[in-house]
């Protein structure tokens, strides 16, 4: 079986002119998950049980008719078949069974209706919903089938003559897996792991569950949106790879409940998971600012339960991730999604439409991606206790002079070892803000971010009272810079994140290192959105014009929030995700 | 949790100055055993001896349950569950530093200090958070002018902090019949309010100094806390937080008293001496200096308008004297009277 260097160094740096040849195929490692199964039944009783006590005797009415309703109007939408998130037929059957049943319970009184048990009812349809599907038997042939399958496609996708655009690069400058890879190996072994990776594309979960599988980890328990589902594909691969569904069209608190529950048992579980912080893709092409603290706090859950219980490992250890893309083949609508909800009537674009995933599209996706993109750089961060604090390769939270801090110690609260809703919360709280911070810390800049980035920038000198919306409506002309105004920026900014870089806010990827700025810009314009119709930055005859400049805005401001953002007046300064006073993420 | 937990529990001072003093002893009515950490050991042995502080509050006695010591190490004996922190501004951080490794974690850290760290603006619970490995602090900040509590009369206070259990802890600790805790969340405001007062307290001592009357030391008040709560918002508090007992109770009991330490450099200030001969006479620093300095820079960057905080900055670096000063503002052009947002 492979393993990965100890290193600091990227994974797989030097490969011969085969590359894939360097990942050698080692089965899976076998982890809590795999023995799922057997304890499904236990687990799904424990969440009905678990989500029902958190149910307020006096609240069962209420709480049914605000699911009741918004389950009905979910269903009326997609009856007119307007979403992509399609539930599957039989799901879909027992979902109008479910409603009908509460409907018609909900009409009669309550004595002749207990809404108690309707309330069971709803919790237990949702409770398998969410995690009811795992089929072990097509675990295992998956979990076989999955590492050849992506070793194949890497292989094919390399191979030069399928690729008309002629790439031949290796697949060390591919797929980069750089950062703390040694100490989540071990931590994998000391306590329960919650991967907490960055949000652009869809294809984020699977390319995080081969990069897990290159770093010899057992396979990791994931919430997808259940749209993923919908496509034969990519369901196949998610449903029996430990993914659960989580419907973010589901917002009744009987559904959070049961997904809540979901997650912290199967953490207690000691099954390694993943979620999304973000709560779904970056609309804005941003690094993660708003974490969503719901599912992130069913690791502290699960640490109590787990301290509570004595366990042997009861340690959850959050490991911030960070996947740096040169595209994102979402990006169009997933910045238009942005731009319509921001500016509204001001927002003059085609109405965003949201992407489906048929399985032609997503096999072209997957061939694009690994024919043809280059420099995905994914980071592991440095990991972190379940309060934000760092944690020593020992698993051992690392408090500020020297100090070692015992979790427990966090957790005792009125002199016992308890659970405390508005101080967990408050953990919580202090967890996702250390996370965003993580986030821009590990976050690794590449040549056509900058390359974006410096060309918006410029343009921006040259239009410093437009508002965003004015600004994204240039035309064509307008939109077009002088090479050397361009070029004078781009070196200007390059010293600016080489300085960050120095201080250790940002990473700097290799093509980046260089002190000559048209190699840099070169590799940058070569790699920015390569797959998109429209050229997103592009120079000639002495000019630098972009043809979209939405997709020019979605690349840009993935170095937002660092304080190297051009501003028309600096009356402050602006945390990740702000705005500045012309409605520009600064 | 379990009923009278906090009346059970073990305390800790850090700081025996007069406030420190009194906050321990406020605790000693409520909780069976409360030590204080006094800085040298002569103090340690006089407070232990006398039964009182000699050097700050001669006249009150102490509670028999309060031990003076003067090594952490003793202070932390087998755990204490809650700890009042009360040392000045500028001694928090290289304290913090060397108390960490005595706390376990599961302590609640209230502290009563008023100002911030110098240069760095950074509030003073923040500074704690960044040394010591305990994350429930709060803070304790309200119109309290130590001796007259230490006395027994009527008085009431803030504690602040995100954690409830923390200003449960602070209600549970230090409630009398004579002093009453009221709780809070924004952290930010408590603090900063209990900061910035301290630059109102010396431009209310100017106008005693020149005998401008009642109607000035209104004016004063009003048009100053305007100015607190436009600082205050811009470094993350909530204007709310300047209208309760941390902020406008604050600035009036502060800027009546003439035991207030920042009243009393605007009082001689106003009456021609120099700021060395006052601190002088006054034998300690006053908060109010330092933090009018760093506050005009702040405000200098972020282009607020401040009159009063510059003015008072001003007058201490000796650009001004406090005639031109108040001239100066009596001349400031008027606009809305409340436009604080």
């Amino acid at each position: 079986m492979h393993t990965i260097r100890a290193t600091e160094e990227p994974v797989n740096r030097k490969t011969g002119s085969h590359p894939a040849i360097r990942f050698e195929q080692g089965p899976i490692p076998r982890g809590p998950l795999h023995d799922l199964n057997a304890q499904l039944p236990d687990i799904l009783k424990d969440v009905v049980s678990r989500s029902f006590a958190e149910v307020k005797p006096d609240s069962h009415e209420w709480l049914l008719s605000e699911a009741y309703y918004q389950e009905r109007t979910r269903i009326r939408r997609e009856a007119k078949g307007g979403l992509a998130a399609l539930p599957t037929a039989p799901r879909r059957m027992r979902d109008r069974a479910l409603w009908g049943k509460v409907q018609s319970g909900l009409r009669r009184n309550s004595a002749e209706a207990d809404r108690g048990e309707l309330t069971r009812a709803v919790i237990k349809h949702y409770a398998h919903e969410i995690g009811g599907h795992f089929n072990p038997s097509i675990y295992w042939v998956a979990t076989r089938l999955v590492p050849y399958g992506f070793s194949w496609l890497l292989n094919a996708a390399s191979v030069r003559r399928f690729l008309p655009w002629g790439m031949t690069e290796s697949l060390a400058s591919r797929l980069r897996i750089v950062g703390q890879i040694p100490h989540l190996q071990k931590l994998a072994r000391k306590g329960t792991i919650l991967l907490v990776p960055t949000h652009q594309s869809n294809v984020d979960s699977l390319l995080i569950g081969y990069i897990i599988y290159l770093m010899g980890l057992p396979p990791f328990a994931y919430g997808a949106g259940l749209n993923l589902f919908s496509n034969p594909l990519l369901g196949f691969f998610m449903s029996n790879l430990g993914a659960y569904t989580v419907d973010r069209q589901k917002g009744n608190p009987i559904y959070k409940a049961a997904l809540k529950n979901y997650s912290t048992r199967i953490l207690e579980q000691g099954i390694h998971s993943i979620f999304f912080p973000g709560g779904g893709r970056s609309r804005d092409g941003a690094l993660e600012y708003k974490p969503k603290l719901g599912l992130l706090g069913t690791g502290l859950q699960a640490q109590i339960h787990n301290l509570q219980a004595g366990k042997q490992k009861p340690n959850v250890y959050v490991v911030p991730m960070v996947t740096s893309y040169h595209f994102v083949l979402e990006a169009k609508s997933l910045v238009e999604q942005y731009l319509e909800q921001l500016g509204q009537h001001r927002y003059g674009g085609p109405t965003p439409s949201e992407e489906s995933l048929p399985l032609a599209r997503t096999a072209k996706f997957f061939w694009n991606l690994f024919g043809s993109q280059t420099g995905i750089t994914a980071r592991i961060g440095r990991p972190l206790d379940i309060f934000g604090n760092f944690v020593d390769e020992e698993g051992r939270s690392i408090g500020p002079n020297g100090t070692s801090i015992d979790p427990q110690r966090w957790l005792t609260t009125g002199g016992e070892l308890r659970t405390d809703l508005q101080r967990d919360q408050e953990y919580t709280h202090r967890l996702g803000r250390k996370l965003v911070e993580r986030y821009y810390r590990e976050n690794t800049v590449l040549s056509s971010h900058l390359v974006a980035f410096s060309f918006f920038s410029a343009l921006r000198r040259k239009y410093p009272e437009l508002d965003l919306f004015r600004f994204l409506r240039l035309t064509r002309p307008q939109r077009s810079l002088r090479t050397d105004a361009f070029m004078e920026e781009a070196a200007r900014l390059h010293r600016a994140v080489l300085d960050l870089a120095k201080q250790g806010r940002l990473h700097l990827s290799e093509e980046l290192m260089t002190e000559n700025t048209e190699a840099w810009v070169k590799d940058g314009i070569s790699h920015l959105g390569l797959l998109h119709d429209a050229s997103i930055v592009k120079i000639q005859d002495g000019a630098v014009w972009t043809e979209d400049m939405n997709l020019l805005y979605y690349y840009r401001n993935r170095l937002s929030g660092y304080g190297i953002s051009f501003l028309s007046s600096t009356d402050r300064p602006r945390a990740p995700g702000e705005l500045d006073e012309k409605g520009f993420l600064a | 949790m379990k009923r009278d937990f906090w009346r059970k529990s073990t305390i800790a001072v850090i700081g025996g100055g007069s406030w420190g003093t009194v906050l321990a002893n406020l605790a000693a009515e409520n909780c069976p055993e409360v030590r204080v950490w006094l800085r040298d050991e002569e103090s340690v042995r006089a407070v232990n001896a006398t039964r009182s502080h000699p050097k700050y509050l001669p006249d009150i006695k102490l509670n028999a349950r309060i031990r003076a010591l003067h090594d952490f190490e003793r202070v932390f004996d087998g755990g204490v569950h809650a700890v009042i922190w009360a040392l000045p501004a500028k001694a928090c951080r290289e304290r913090a530093r060397e108390a960490a490794r005595f706390f376990t974690g599961s302590e609640v850290l209230l502290h009563a200090t008023k100002g911030v760290e110098s240069e760095s603006l950074k509030r003073i619970s923040v500074v704690l958070e960044e040394e010591i490995p305990c994350p429930r602090v709060g803070v304790i900040s309200g119109p309290n002018l130590a001796h007259e509590i230490a006395t027994g009369k009527p008085a009431a206070t803030v504690v602040a902090s995100r954690f409830r259990e923390v200003v449960e802890a602070g209600q549970e600790i230090l409630s009398t019949s004579k002093f009453r805790v009221y709780g809070g969340t924004d952290v930010i405001g408590v603090e900063w309010a209990g900061t910035l007062k301290n630059v109102i307290a010396i431009a209310s001592g100017w106008l005693d100094g020149l005998g401008l009357g009642e109607n000035a030391r209104a004016m004063l008040i009003a048009r100053g806390i305007s100015e607190m709560v436009r600082l205050g918002t811009a470094f993350g508090g909530q204007q709310s937080s300047f209208l309760g007992l941390a902020g406008v109770g604050d600035v009036i009991a502060t800027c009546t008293s003439p035991l207030s330490r920042n009243y009393r450099v605007g009082l001689g200030l106003a009456q021609g001496l120099s700021l060395d001969a006052i601190l002088e006479e006054l034998g300690s620093t006053a908060e109010g200096i330092q933090t009018a300095r760093t506050v005009w820079v702040f405000s200098r960057e972020r282009r607020l308008h401040v009159p009063i905080f510059e003015r008072v900055h001003r007058v201490l670096i000796g650009e001004l004297s406090v005639a031109q000063a108040l001239d100066e503002l009596m001349s400031e052009p008027v606009s809305q009277d409340i436009s604080v947002s």
